[in-house]
């Protein structure tokens, strides 16, 4: 519904396609969006990442990896919305449980309201049943690694339920914000390998490919179009993240990006340009398989092999 | 004018009107961790407050 002239207060910006008032000044775009036009925009840019970054093909099933937190849920949201119309495609949902006390069960029950509202099948894997153990039971005087064990983990569990559901893609949540600060980590931390990797690259058949259909989406512009389309819940953080490097990253990046409007894009675009420009010559080990379970990974040791020695040792 | 933050602290700012996001930085908040509504509707970082506005900070929580 249009909204009335002479209801909205003096100061208040239009959108810069329509005369609704915005809701969203994108900075980096120097434009004012109003919610209709916002939903549209995002849903648009979107559908087009996808197409640049894998396209489908008839028969796919995509896996989306559903915590229930924003990104995932807004993940879920856009893909039955963009796809909906598409039977050739199914699309299913994956949510992890790694067993963090006060934190992931309001998550997960999150998640098990948004499949059951959208119709779309839903596989729980949780810690406890692939590994023995709660995230909280195996980080216990190891608190300071969490995230990165966490990460190893999450990613088998992740592939374990893809495979269960039979899915030959695996959609993330990642937003702009997240991959800008794991470029910038990758250059804090000197890790050129991860820096030249391309996540969505064609895999060989060797483990399904993942995508990351957020991935130039703003953090703050997934968490307006979950409200506008009622869906925004403030659920916690997890209680780990203070933790990690990634926290003054992202403190320091917004800052960036507040005061010089499109650095996160620039960012992304240089990680393109090293990605081509390392495509023919990989810096990284080649991708084999772990001479322990078989997983294709880079080193002797799959890294969920090499933490289970750790972890026992 | 009354600023409402996630925690649930009101803040009066008695002050001349001024963009949203020039008021969250005297706050010591990022304009890109939070959105801001007025009278219940979302409202944009540049918009202009009165003195008589009242505003809402909903913080967004990362990960997920």
């Amino acid at each position: 519904m249009a909204a009335d002239p002479e209801h909205v207060p003096a100061g208040t910006p239009s959108c810069s396609l329509c005369p609704e008032p915005a809701v969203i000044f994108q900075r980096d775009r120097n434009r004012h969006l109003c919610s209709t036009h916002l939903t549209s925009d995002i849903e648009e840019r979107v559908a087009a990442t996808m197409r640049e970054q894998n396209p489908l093909v008839p028969g796919d099933c995509i896996a989306v990896g559903l915590s229930g937190g924003k990104d995932s849920t807004a993940l879920l949201l856009l893909l039955h919305r963009i796809l909906g119309a598409r039977n050739d495609i199914r699309l299913v949902a994956i949510t992890i449980d790694e067993g963090i006390a006060g934190y992931r069960e309001e998550t997960v029950r999150s998640a098990d309201r948004l499949v059951a509202t959208l119709g779309i099948e839903h596989y729980t894997i949780s810690f406890m049943e692939l590994f023995g153990d709660t995230l909280d039971g195996i980080l216990k005087g190891r608190e300071e690694q969490a995230c990165s064990i966490c990460g190893v983990l999450r990613k088998k569990a992740l592939t374990t339920g893809a495979e269960r559901a039979g899915a030959t893609r695996l959609a993330t949540g990642h937003n702009l914000d997240d991959e800008a600060q794991s470029v910038l980590m990758n250059v804090l931390r000197g890790d050129l390998a991860r820096l030249t990797r391309n996540s969505s690259a064609d895999s060989s058949g060797r483990f399904i490919p993942r995508i990351k259909p957020l991935m130039f989406i703003h953090e703050k512009e997934i968490a307006t179009y979950l409200l506008l389309r009622g869906e925004w819940t403030d659920l916690p953080e997890c209680p780990y993240v203070c933790h990690a490097l990634r926290r003054e990253v992202r403190v320091m990046l917004a800052g960036l990006e507040y005061e010089f409007p499109g650095t996160m894009l620039c960012l992304m675009e240089n990680k393109k340009a090293v990605e081509e420009l390392f495509s023919a010559h990989p810096c990284g080990e080649p991708i084999r398989h772990c001479t322990k379970c078989g997983d294709p990974c880079s080193g002797e040791l799959c890294q969920l092999c090499h933490l289970g020695h750790s972890l026992r040792g | 004018m009354r600023l409402i933050l996630p925690d649930r602290e009101v803040r009066e700012l008695p002050r001349d009107p001024a963009p949203v996001g020039t008021i969250l930085l005297e706050a010591g908040i990022n304009p890109l961790d939070v959105m801001v509504s007025r009278n219940g509707k979302l409202i944009t970082d540049d918009t202009i407050l009165g003195a008589d506005d009242e505003i809402r900070v909903i913080r967004i929580s990362h990960g997920g």
